[in-house]
């Protein structure tokens, strides 16, 4: 159970078509006592912008489309300008090859969830990096 | 459509028995034989198995049908030769829509491609023909699908991902620079009726170009609203019934002018992988094809000359026979649709075409080789049930699009399905089987059914705009979740059979470099060397079209032969029409 009612801004990458594992993560988050606000399609930009709107903890985003290098490290970067880093958790979700869940570490997202990742895993790796990142 | 006519499950109920009176089996044999069949079950048969006879298999993207133990002529005790089944090419076209299937006509091989620019897809085209593929498919990147231009600021980073990016007619000449548009038949995917809108008139206006007559092109656009409005996720959508509308008119344009051609796709496929069973996906692609000839009627056309160039999109998914059966289950139920509802007299009206495609959320990330043997299973199943043409995923499709290894797989599957099996050499081999009679009049019925309930909420447009249908995906997909996550549906090597030994990493594709800055560049060219007098008057005529009754298509093609982009036109959609908000439910 989590301590502190944890906020998630949950959003489909750029103009990817897919929406079914983000709205799969949405319930399971959910169901898990956090509060769970999902946003559509959306660029960096715009989510930078709900999060702050929001004021959210963790921001997750789906990728299936090919775009999560490109759009998924502008996120990070911006949100790295934007001074908003630091307080929040950010996470990527999607088909996305090994070479690439590395180089989006690198690029600053806290965790990775390829295709095949649990429910058990999304929630528990989630709440870990809140604790670890935020409550500290 | 009025709530209160008469279903067409009620018509075709109606005609149930025109034609039934010389049952197969005969009732002396079948009271013989029940009469063996209680005592070998109160017997021979385990108490376990007489608790537990009917048993749901739990698979992805399943019917949810019980299946019994074992199948006996009891199963189908009524099975009336001529009239449920028929010889192959024979109302009702249960065993096959060809006398001769596939010894005259082997299914089509027609893998999917697109990534990068036009000149990156066109290689592959040439590498697939080169490899054996005997028809095209084409499909378009994120941006073109959701028809946004290449410069536009919303496509940045997405430009050549998961298809080819298309921005204006030019485009399409180099995607099929020298590839014979007269000899091969092309699927080009564009999924719903606005793009199909924009990027089939590009294609027309580019075989003009080449002097190709539009009498001379086969293929299909897929031009279905269930994509547009209930499967995508997008930034803006139009109002489902001006998306139904634009459906229509490329429908009626479509067999006006290009009368070769498939004008839709009925879906089917991405529905289904959305998550859907295997009833609901038929009666959803049912339900749309019977709209949309009920509209094409009122507009004043004859059935005959509507229904022949309609076909379906299929997925395939895990559970064998189920597959196998309700193909032959929706070639039943078209038939007696468009015979007893629409009272079609050429039987070309009456057959359930099909392209299918092998389920992509099936196939796994863990062990991807595993994936090959996934979609083998599942294509063989598409053979016995009879489809016209196949595409068979890839078994990186949960890291990225085809290789050309794994897309050579893919075609080899298809090749050696056909070559070494024999299974083509015999018309609709699993008929007869007591089984599969039976489970493909229990599809039928379930099919109907469902159909019905669409029907009754007003149409299947009404079914859109109230969000139910929406719903009824969303409890879907959450509660198969819930059963793979409980494993009660089995994934080898991701919820069954997990192994710590780590299979060797596979080749994944990586996309060419540099298709935006290319695509950005040509659009630049394009703004500059085109007659903007004309781009503007084409797109302003297509506006009023659009605010009229007048059907839209010419005014597009007219768009793009003067070089309009694909952004520029979707904007005029969205002006004319306004905008629309789908629900969402998690």
């Amino acid at each position: 159970m989590v301590k502190k009612n944890i906020k998630v801004l949950l959003s489909t990458l750029g103009l990817d078509v897919h929406s079914r594992g983000v709205l799969t993560v949405a319930k399971y988050l959910r169901d898990a006592g956090m509060e769970v606000i999902y946003i559509g399609n959306s660029m960096p930009e715009q989510i930078i912008k709900a999060a702050l709107q929001e004021d959210a903890d963790i921001i997750g985003v789906s990728s299936l489309g090919g775009a999560h290098l490109t759009l998924g490290s502008d996120l990070v970067s911006q949100a790295k300008k934007e001074g908003i880093y630091d307080e929040r958790v950010f996470v990527i979700g999607g088909a996305i090859p090994d070479d690439d869940a590395g180089k989006l570490k690198e690029a600053g997202f806290d965790e990775i969830f390829t295709s095949g990742a649990t429910k058990e895993v999304i929630v528990s790796s989630i709440t870990n990096i809140f604790e670890r990142k935020l409550v500290n | 459509m009025d709530k209160n006519k008469e279903t067409t499950r009620e018509i075709i109920n109606k005609n149930a028995d025109k034609n039934k009176g010389k049952p197969l089996f005969s009732r002396v044999a079948l009271d013989a034989i029940k009469k063996e069949f209680d005592k070998w079950k109160s017997s021979n048969v385990r108490e376990y198995d007489r608790n537990n006879w009917a048993v749901t298999p739990q698979t992805m993207l399943g019917s949810g049908i019980p299946r019994e133990m074992i199948y006996s002529p009891l199963n189908i005790s009524d099975l009336d030769y001529m009239s449920d089944l028929g010889n192959s090419g024979q109302a009702p076209f249960t065993r096959g829509i060809h006398p001769n299937m596939y010894r005259g006509k082997k299914f089509t091989i027609r893998q999917i491609n697109g990534f990068g620019g036009p000149e990156d897809t066109n290689e592959r085209l040439k590498f697939m023909i080169k490899n054996g593929a005997t028809g095209l498919s084409v499909i378009f990147d994120i941006p073109t699908v959701q028809m946004y231009d290449s410069d536009d600021p919303i496509s940045r980073g997405q430009v050549g991902t998961s298809g080819v990016a298309i921005d204006s007619s030019s485009d399409m000449d180099i995607l099929f620079k020298d590839i014979p548009l007269e000899d091969i038949t092309i699927s080009i995917v564009t999924h719903y009726p606005s793009n199909t809108a924009i990027l089939f008139p590009m294609f027309l206006a580019a075989a003009e170009r080449r002097g190709i007559p539009w009498e001379k092109l086969r293929g299909s656009v897929q031009n279905d609203i269930t994509l547009e409005e209930v499967v995508r996720s997008g930034p803006e959508y139009i109002p489902p019934r001006d998306c139904f509308r634009i459906q229509c008119d490329n429908v009626e344009f479509i067999r006006k002018n290009v009368p070769n051609w498939n004008f839709i796709t009925l879906n089917g496929y991405n529905l289904r992988d959305y998550g859907t069973s295997s009833i609901t996906e038929m009666a959803v692609a049912i339900a749309n094809g019977i709209q949309t000839i009920e509209t094409l009627i009122l507009r004043g056309y004859e059935v005959d000359w509507i229904a022949k160039r309609l076909a379906f999109f299929w997925s395939i998914s895990n559970d064998f026979f189920d597959e196998v059966a309700r193909i032959r289950a929706a070639r039943r139920l078209w038939y007696k649709i468009m015979k007893y509802k629409f009272n079609a007299k050429d039987p070309r009206s009456m057959w359930m075409r099909c392209h299918v495609q092998t389920s992509g959320i099936t196939l796994t990330r863990q062990e991807p080789l595993n994936n090959i043997v996934r979609a083998a299973l599942q294509a063989l199943s598409a053979t016995l049930g009879g489809a016209q043409s196949l595409h068979v995923d890839s078994y990186d499709e949960a890291y990225s699009v085809p290789t050309e290894e794994s897309a050579l797989i893919s075609l080899r599957t298809q090749q050696i399905i056909q070559s070494e099996t024999a299974v083509t050499e015999v018309v609709d081999p699993l008929g007869g089987s007591y089984y599969v009679e039976a489970l493909t009049n229990d599809i039928e019925k379930r099919i109907l059914d469902e159909v019905s309930e669409i029907e009754k909420l007003g149409g299947y447009v009404q079914a859109i705009e109230r969000g139910w249908i929406h719903r009824k995906v969303a409890n879907y997909f959450h509660s198969e979740q819930a059963k793979i996550e409980a494993g009660d549906i089995k994934i080898v090597g991701h919820n069954c059979y997990k192994s710590s030994y780590k299979t060797p990493p596979i080749d994944v594709f990586k996309y060419p470099q540099g298709a935006e800055e290319r695509q950005k560049e040509k659009l630049a060219k394009l703004k500059e060397s085109r007659n903007s007098k004309k781009v503007e008057k084409a797109l302003k005529n297509l506006e009023q079209a659009c605010r009229s009754d007048t059907n839209i298509v010419p005014y597009s093609v007219e768009c793009a032969r003067h070089g309009c982009t694909e952004g520029e036109i979707f904007k005029v959609f969205k002006k004319a029409y306004g905008l629309w908000k789908p629900p969402v439910f998690f």
